[in-house]
């Protein structure tokens, strides 16, 4: 786990504000963009939390994965984009856009360069805390427990749902619903 | 200053409200379906946060995470294969004309 605040709270505010962006951005594009920063940031959540493995799914699957099935589904609309061609103040929308971009460019910037600095400067700020210490095995023990011997009618019922909803996904395309 | 186990559960919360006060104002088919997403996301920090502060031994909120990360994804992809079909026949991202299956 990592404590570290500077992170931590720069992290937190940018997760809320593409959240609020992804929800009141004009464009569903934008939407889809911010969307995908929030999930990347959930992930990061998941990594200074000291969940490495949960990191990594929520990437490839809430970062990489659904945001391409979101752009299928953008695409198959055919009309992306309506509301900002619609406008007739287009280059002036596209200079402010251009501006907001510029400072989240900057922020970004910022961000990474105060990580890199705080990890830098103060290493000790980055210490270990919890109820008990355990190792990167000790992790994946109880994860393979958990999943294969806790909770193993709840992955097979996960996976059966998984099967069912592909193999419904692909009788309703034969039908031609 | 060390983050504490509030600060996790407040990012946790602050997500869900804003993907439940989406999913009630927008009126846009996907961003209902973000929306939803920022919510799982939301209830998932949380249950990862309990996890790590309260169960390090057996991380259950971990697992749990991982089967919600999977569910939520199957779930949008029904549920953006039930926009695409109906957006055939409304011709419409409002999420006003959808009321009926």
């Amino acid at each position: 786990m990592i404590d570290n605040s500077i992170i931590f709270y720069s992290a937190s505010f940018m997760i809320i504000a593409f959240a609020l962006a992804a929800l009141f951005a004009r464009n569903v594009i934008y939407s889809l963009l911010a969307s995908v920063c929030v999930f990347f940031l959930g992930a990061l959540f998941f990594y200074i939390l000291g969940s490495e493995y949960n990191a990594i799914i929520q990437a490839a699957i809430y970062g990489l994965a659904v945001p391409i099935i979101l752009g299928v589904s953008i695409m198959f609309r055919g009309n992306f984009g309506k509301h900002a061609r619609d406008k007739q103040d287009v280059r002036k929308k596209s200079v402010v856009s251009y501006i907001l971009l510029l400072s989240m460019a900057i922020f970004v910037l910022a961000f990474i360069y105060i990580v890199m600095i705080s990890l830098l400067v103060k290493p000790d700020t980055f210490n270990f805390t919890g109820l008990e210490q355990i190792s990167a095995y000790d992790n994946i023990l109880a994860f393979a427990k958990g999943i294969f011997v806790n909770y193993v009618w709840a992955f097979e019922l996960v996976s059966l749902l998984l099967t069912i909803v592909i193999a419904g996904i692909s009788m309703l395309r034969k039908r031609g619903a | 200053m060390a983050v504490s186990v509030y600060s996790y559960l407040f990012i946790g919360l602050a997500l869900f409200l804003i993907g439940l006060a989406g999913s009630i104002i927008v009126k846009n088919v996907i961003k209902v379906l973000i929306s939803i997403e920022f919510m799982l996301l939301g209830v998932n920090i949380n249950f990862v946060t309990f996890a790590v502060f309260a169960d390090n031994i057996n991380l259950d909120g971990c697992i749990l995470t991982l089967f919600y990360t999977g569910l939520g994804a199957v779930e949008l992809a029904v549920a953006l294969y039930i926009f695409y079909l109906m957006f055939r026949k409304k011709e419409s991202d409002d999420i006003e004309r959808y009321t009926e299956l």
